[in-house]
């Protein structure tokens, strides 16, 4: 309790040096989001913006680096048995609870059964879902017995939703949060900010070096980069592509961009007409130029894709080229297919995400030319999972970086995958296999070739049309330093500091 | 004629005329994208500039002013093909069915127009013509008050008390003797009613509810061009300057045509509109 | 008169119990699953049905508005599924932040207004009137979303006096608060100034004009006299009962303006919860904004029965 008191008073100080001085107290960061939170609770976020805010005040198992590797955070270490169906992890000692507590196995544990539980309802749970059981073997080591081999289970616990939460706190995470993180829970206004201060126990000493972290929800993208511009905010996360330009050429300002592996794709379902058959589904794809979509949706800042594996990425399948559109082809296909005159179809966008409009609209002109005529429809993002996911013939969709190629395949592609389920429900008995192959195998050659054959696979069959991988850029402010992008496209504000 | 009515008729008529001609004056394509032509900024071949697909905005605008025009319009036919049926039964039977009728209309009024229209859209997949619809429901009220009122002032006269002693039915009265008489208010008030359906059709389209991409409903335009204002100014002020063109012509025609009418019905029609 | 505002006051409590009859109807046809809403997209589906069975969701909808209305009366607003926290803070806070917004900008609206009219009619048929009216014209004709944007380039981006957006408190200082207030508010002042100006310019030339006017200049009063005290007193009349409407209407001119602007009042709460599906915020927002829209109407309505006492005594004037 004494942490908390000791927390507030800073809060308190803070808000005094802001009533008497300048707007900016010292030391505190603001930054800008463009959609409101709707969740708190780390195991039930679903958003890029919700996930900024997870990673400031939480730590997972294992962490990921700016360079995509994994390495310990709340465990020490780890060692995994010789079938890869053992893993004991060992937490680091010491480490205090923004409330106090000190977390043991005991957090842990319950924070993963918390998730592996239906009624909790987090997406993080099919990431889990092998694992059989969880028990502490003392109070800082804790033991996991998986179904099957699974040779990236560390690196799942650096994912957003599986941070650990204390287990004397899990009833108040969704209204005061409490984590091991560099930053603690001040305060939330839903749409309009969420109050964070410094940490003063973070158990990376030194750190973080900020006084305070300003979250503010700005929907407007061009009042978003206004406050950025005129100074009122220091760092717009995942600023608008259209405006890199703009913000590189102001002098106070920098565009920090990074290659992520987070996609975008027109998302069609393989289990109704028309694109339950393959040949309508190639036939799209001929017509599509990836090329153009990344120019157009995303200003040029990302890379063409085949599947949710980036051209960054050391399994990245080099030997597959991007084909120019060829109308002839997918006229062909079509008419092969019962379409002789093409056909009309709807295509739902997320409205509330401007590129993935300019996706949708780019592929509505490029369809047109083999008669696909698409009707474009603005919803709000909030109703995908009610009416579109798993209803809507066609769809624009994109999905956040994932830990692991595992995490961001196996879901999807697997026909026992969740998201599979959800979003294009498709069947593929040599890709289960490939995926299944690559879970029980620690070989990275083999791994690689087991995934540049799935990425052939999926060209082959297309599922969807996974159209590229997006950079992840950030507007920052030069008073801000120490601050670098990272594909994960959260925020690694603990190093950061700002000049007066 | 008075000069505003006059300027109002020039713009009004050389806006409609642009529109109704756009497929064939139209320059080029409005809505096929070319990758070489991205962000130009007005030239002698694209006099007003390319957006961001590289498209031609005066050959957009032109056919957007369809859609605007089209959208006011057929919005103002919904609120008048119910709205003054609501209004003449109002104001000749009074009595319950008017309570009723006005009762109703004060409930629709109670919910500001554009919370209305979000409501109402909201509930079906979006589309432009479900936009005309619902802007056309929510202003049903003003034209059934202002047709009620016009209606209770024509009861009274000579020819409406003639037409009752010859005996002859409610809706030969209603629809022969008062409705004709009651037309030049209306039409007045209907076209002013074009341009706030104009208006609150293309701040729905603004926040996502009505025309949908790549319809260049000049609302859909400008809230489109609001990522490139630095870059591209010109895509928010060619749709913007267009409708503030087409909102004051049309203004202008509604209030010099007012100050012609009756000076008594002005009077008296006035106050409730 | 006290019957009479006893009367349109039980008729507003009419209006708003059919208001929320509306509003719950047709936000219950929202496609949407508060169920969904508060499990998350991975529920189970029986888990789904139970929670929609202990809710009350497939009970039949009288029932769940005689459920949310007696909520609602006894200061129950519930809680919203997708905030996971109870609506009434949120939305009182909403309001407050609205009511700041819209009461600066009425002041505005109703000083610059009149003083707008009252130049024109005193230069009735001059430059000056000729000018005012055209930039009259332009506030009715510019939509508020396009004037907001070129407030933001130029104010924000280009001159950077004013923050472009968003809301700070006062606590964070009087003046920050205020700044933030101001360019929504000059977006809401040039969009209503129309009306008011239009009919002060017309009701004072129409007086001018009137006898009894004459008769005061006759009188040899000198012109100020005659302008201020005896011609505007009358020449307000229509005016006030004209700006009490616009109260309601600027609380609908919000919608867009907040959600431009980033204000996180009444009108974006509107807009998010519809965006999000948050039926219980979005019905309760609505109401609000619906009991203000129609107290702002009842007002104007008690003033314009004020000041032309015929109409008190019944609805058919001939």
């Amino acid at each position: 309790m004494a942490k908390f008191i000791f927390g507030a008073s800073i809060a308190a100080a803070l808000s005094i040096a802001s009533w008497s001085g300048p707007v900016t107290a010292q030391g505190t960061l603001r930054v800008a989001l463009g959609t409101t939170l709707t969740q708190l609770d780390p195991a039930l976020t679903t958003i890029g913006d919700e996930y900024v805010y997870v990673h400031l005040l939480f730590n997972g198992l294992s962490k990921i680096n700016p360079d995509m590797t994994v390495s310990p955070d709340l465990a020490e270490s780890w060692t995994a048995s010789e079938d890869l169906k053992t893993w004991t992890f060992k937490l680091r000692s010491g480490v205090k609870f923004h409330h106090g507590k000190t977390l043991d196995a005991d957090d842990v544990i319950a924070t993963i059964q918390r998730i592996l539980d239906p009624k909790t309802g987090s997406r993080a749970r099919t990431n889990l879902s092998m694992v059989e059981s969880v028990d502490a073997v003392d109070p800082l080591t804790v033991r996991f017995k998986l179904s099957v081999s699974y040779a990236g289970f560390a690196d799942i616990f650096a994912d957003r939703q599986t941070r650990i939460v204390p287990k004397d706190r899990i009833d108040e995470l969704s209204k005061t949060p409490v984590g091991t993180g560099p930053f603690v829970f001040k305060s939330w206004s839903p749409g309009d900010r969420l109050e964070l201060t410094k940490n003063p126990d973070y158990f990376n000493k030194g750190l973080p070096k900020l006084d305070a972290v300003t979250l503010r929800i700005i929907p407007e993208s061009a009042a978003r980069l206004a406050a950025l511009e005129s100074g009122a905010i220091d760092i717009l996360w995942s600023m608008p592509y259209e405006s890199v330009d703009k913000v590189k050429a102001n002098p106070n300002l920098r565009a920090d961009s990074v290659a992520t592996p987070t996609w975008d794709g027109v998302i069609l379902n393989n289990a109704i007409p028309p694109f339950n058959d393959v040949r309508v589904r190639k036939a799209l794809a001929l017509t599509v130029d990836k090329a153009a979509i990344v120019e157009l949706a995303l200003f040029g800042q990302g890379d063409p894709t085949f599947s949710p594996i980036p051209p960054s990425h050391p399994y990245f399948n080099k030997k597959l080229k991007f084909n120019p559109p060829n109308i002839e082809q997918a006229k062909k296909l079509l008419a092969e297919a019962g379409y002789p005159n093409g056909f009309d179809v709807a295509m739902q966008v997320p409205q509330e995400r401007e590129q993935r409009v300019r996706v949708g609209v780019a592929v509505r002109d490029m369809a047109k030319a083999a008669g696909i005529r698409i009707e474009v429809q603005r919803v709000p993002f909030a109703s995908y999972t009610a009416n579109v996911a798993g209803k809507a013939p066609m769809y624009v969709d994109g999905y956040f970086a994932r830990p692991t190629v595992d995490t961001a395949v196996y879901p999807f592609y697997h026909s026992g995958g969740s998201w599979n389920n959800q979003l294009w429900l498709y069947k593929e008995k040599r890709v289960d296999e490939l995926l299944d192959a690559a879970r029980k195998t620690n070989d990275d050659k083999l791994r690689a070739e087991l995934f540049g054959t799935f990425q052939e696979l999926v060209e082959e069959t297309v599922p969807s049309i996974i159209a590229y991988s997006a950079a992840h850029v950030n507007g920052v402010s030069k008073k801000v330093e120490g601050f670098r992008s990272t594909p994960m496209q959260w925020l690694e504000l603990a190093p950061v500091s700002i000049k007066p | 004629m008075p000069l505003q009515l006059k300027a109002g008729l020039l713009i009004t008529a050389l806006i409609i005329g642009l529109s109704v001609l756009a497929p064939w004056i139209a320059p080029h394509p409005w809505d096929t994208i070319s990758m070489r032509t991205r962000f130009l900024p007005p030239n002698s071949i694209y006099w007003l500039g390319t957006d961001e697909y590289g498209r031609d905005v005066l050959s957009r605008l032109l056919m957007g002013g369809r859609l605007s025009l089209m959208m006011g319009v057929s919005a103002t036919l919904v609120s008048l093909v119910i709205g003054v049926p609501m209004g003449l039964a109002a104001g000749y039977f009074g009595g319950w069915i008017e309570e009723g009728l006005m009762r109703l209309a004060d409930v629709m009024m109670a919910i500001p127009p554009i919370m209305l229209g979000l409501l109402v859209l909201a509930v079906t997949p979006p589309a432009l013509w479900k936009t005309a619809v619902a802007v056309g429901f929510v202003y049903i009220p003003p034209i059934a008050r202002l047709t009620r009122s016009v209606t209770l002032t024509l009861a009274g006269e000579d020819f409406v008390q003639a037409a009752r002693a010859r005996a002859e039915s409610p809706t030969y009265i209603l629809f022969r003797e008062i409705l004709p008489n009651a037309w030049p208010p209306l039409i007045v008030e209907a076209s002013l009613r074009v341009t706030y359906a104009i208006l609150l059709g293309s701040a729905l389209s603004f926040l996502g509810l009505g025309a949908q991409p790549p319809s260049s409903d000049w609302g859909l335009m400008i809230a489109e061009a609001r990522s490139f204002l630095d870059r591209a100014p010109w895509l928010a002020l060619a749709p913007g300057f267009a409708m503030c063109a087409l909102v004051i012509g049309i203004n202008l025609i509604g209030d010099g045509a007012r100050e012609r009418l009756d000076p008594r019905l002005k009077a008296r029609v006035g106050k409730s509109v | 008169m006290t019957a009479f505002i006893v009367r349109r006051l039980a008729f507003v409590v009419l209006v708003l119990t059919a208001v929320s009859m509306l509003v719950f109807t047709i936000t219950s046809l929202l496609p949407a699953n508060v169920a969904y809403l508060i499990l998350g997209s991975f529920a189970p589906p029986e888990q789904v049905k139970a929670l929609e069975l202990k809710l009350g969701l497939t009970d039949p909808i009288w029932q769940q508005y005689i459920r949310w209305a007696t909520g609602f009366l006894s200061g129950d607003l519930g809680e919203s599924p997708l905030l996971k926290r109870p609506i009434a803070p949120m939305l009182w806070e909403a309001v407050s932040r609205s009511l700041m917004l819209t009461g600066f900008s009425f002041v505005l609206i109703a000083l610059i207004g009149i003083g707008l009219g009252l130049l024109a009619a005193l230069r009735h048929g001059r430059t000056l009137d000729h000018g005012i009216s055209v930039a009259t014209y332009l506030g009715i004709a510019v939509p508020e979303f396009f004037w907001s944007i070129i407030v933001i380039i130029v104010f924000a981006s280009w001159l950077g006096w004013l923050p472009a957006s968003g809301y700070e408190p006062m606590s964070e200082g009087v003046w920050v608060w205020f700044k933030h207030l101001i360019a929504p508010t000059m977006t809401l002042v040039f969009g209503h100034l129309a009306h008011v100006s239009r009919l002060t310019r017309s009701s004072m030339i129409e007086v001018m004009q009137s006898p009894y006017v004459n008769a005061a200049r006759a009188k040899g009063l000198p012109e100020r006299v005659v302008v201020m005290r005896h011609a505007l007193r009358n020449a307000l009349l229509p005016t006030i009962t004209v700006l009490a409407l616009d109260f309601g209407r600027l609380m609908g001119g919000i919608v867009v303006v907040e959600t431009v602007f980033a204000y996180p009042g009444l009108g974006r709460l509107v807009v998010f919860s519809i965006q999000n599906r948050d039926l219980p915020t979005l019905q309760a927002a609505i109401l609000v904004v619906a009991a203000i829209y129609a107290f702002a109407n009842l007002i104007a309505d008690l003033l314009y029965a004020w000041l032309n006492p015929k109409i008190r005594f019944g609805v058919h004037v001939n």
